[in-house]
């Protein structure tokens, strides 16, 4: 018997055949008319960013090698709201002493949630390397996962953002949504295109366990605004590639282990991530399509630690600190 | 790290939902995100300049060039321009996205 899919509404259909060629003529368009119209009306803007050799255009890319060049890094330091408040918070082995002492149903899970909404911003920005060395503490030592904000050289654009919920990923060609499970995880569709490393295997007969495990709990991070992405492309393609990451819902503390398959979201979409339709089933519920989390390069060279949700109540506390 | 000051301000789904479901490769969509970025980007900052003082211009880019994340500016434009100018970056960005909308959803000529 074949699965019922979700029907899609009008406007879904409508949008659905917009062919890619025909829409980027008419962004391009767009894009000459906006540009022509800041440069008629103010021509000293262009002269401006001329003579500092970057397109006004171009603003986010000039941003990023600035940030990323650590340029400016000590003026975000003493930006940070958060300098006062990591001084009058509690040590990283007080957190940590509590959650231990915690011995009701999900008691880590709930102490995880009011340490980090004590200490993290309530609207989702860049951490200071501080507080995110305070999180990786916590985050050991309440899921027993390893996490690193920064693994072998590599950080991410953020480490607190919004994450979105994404579409399945097509595994290989001839791929189509109903083999994608059943239920709630089908409503989300399957995307056009492929995902970041292209399919997943070339053909359905090489599509393993492994790799079914890896569309299924899949992440996207911004690696398209990597300040060194254009340079280094080909070496951070593969890095990137099916990494392990944490993701932790900092509103109710669901986290889960999941592999990079994908770059976005734009940054006009205000989100920073994505999951995918069973990364934010488990991290929110079913109908779960927004929301805060942390994510957190996972340290895992022998690949040991499963892709999935995170249960707190098999984690050992690994008195990381205390050492 | 990528940051424009206005960033936390922008939420544009629609477009976002077409040029995903429009592009057929990685590349591909990320190119079309970067168009959408730089559209957004010349109408907010003629959008600042049409309220600023002329006299402010030349030190608003300055500011803007040497850190274009710094959420201060916003502070910097709302003190110089006298009005509310997250509200106004708010409302430019609605218009922009209908306008993108109709231009998407209308024939091809």
């Amino acid at each position: 018997m074949s699965k019922k899919l979700p029907k899609k509404t009008k406007f879904e259909k409508i949008l659905l055949n917009i062919d890619s060629d025909v829409l980027r003529q008419k962004l391009k368009l767009k894009h000459l008319e906006v540009k022509d119209t800041l440069t008629k009306k103010y021509p000293q803007v262009d002269v401006f960013f001329k003579e500092k050799g970057i397109d006004p255009g171009q603003i986010r890319e000039h941003s990023a090698k600035l940030l990323g060049a650590g340029a400016i890094a000590s003026a975000l330091l003493l930006a940070s709201p958060n300098q006062d408040m990591l001084k009058l918070l509690p040590s990283p082995q007080e957190v940590l002493h509590n959650l231990k002492l915690s011995n009701e149903k999900d008691g880590t899970r709930t102490l995880l949630v009011s340490t980090i909404k004590s200490f993290l911003p309530e609207r989702p920005r860049p951490l200071v390397r501080s507080e995110e060395k305070f999180l990786e503490h916590i985050f050991i030592n309440t899921t027993g996962i390893p996490v690193k904000a920064s693994l072998e050289g590599e950080h991410l654009n953020t480490t607190y953002g919004y994450i979105g919920a994404e579409q399945h990923l097509r595994r290989f060609p001839g791929d189509s949504l109903k083999e994608h499970g059943e239920g709630q995880v089908l409503k989300s569709g399957i995307a056009r295109g492929r995902g970041a490393w292209g399919y997943f295997a070339q053909s359905r007969e090489q599509l393993t366990e492994d790799l079914i495990q890896k569309e299924k709990w899949y992440a996207v991070v911004q690696t398209l605004y990597l300040p060194d992405w254009n340079r280094r492309a080909q070496y951070l393609r593969e890095w990137y590639k099916y990494r392990k990451v944490l993701i932790v819902n900092t509103e109710n503390g669901k986290s889960v282990v999941a592999a990079i398959a994908d770059s976005g979201p734009a940054a006009w979409t205000g989100k920073q991530f994505g999951g995918s339709p069973e990364v934010m089933e488990e991290l929110g519920g079913a109908k779960y399509k927004k929301g805060p989390v942390m994510v957190f390069f996972v340290d895992d060279p022998e690949n040991k630690i499963p892709l999935g949700p995170v249960d707190y109540s098999n984690v050992k506390m690994v008195n990381v600190l205390e050492n | 790290m990528s940051k424009i000051f206005y960033d936390h301000l922008i939420i544009i789904e629609e477009i976002d939902f077409i040029i995903r479901n429009a592009a057929e490769s990685s590349e591909e969509k990320e190119e079309l995100w970067k168009l959408v970025d730089e559209i957004i980007h010349h109408r907010i900052l003629e959008r600042i300049l049409n309220r600023l003082p002329e006299k402010r211009h030349k030190e608003f880019l300055e500011r803007f060039h040497l850190a274009p994340h710094d959420e201060s500016h916003i502070l910097y434009l709302q003190e110089k321009t006298g009005e509310d100018i997250e509200k106004i970056i708010k409302k430019e960005v609605n218009e922009l996205e209908k306008e993108l909308l109709s231009l998407v959803k209308a024939p091809s000529r």
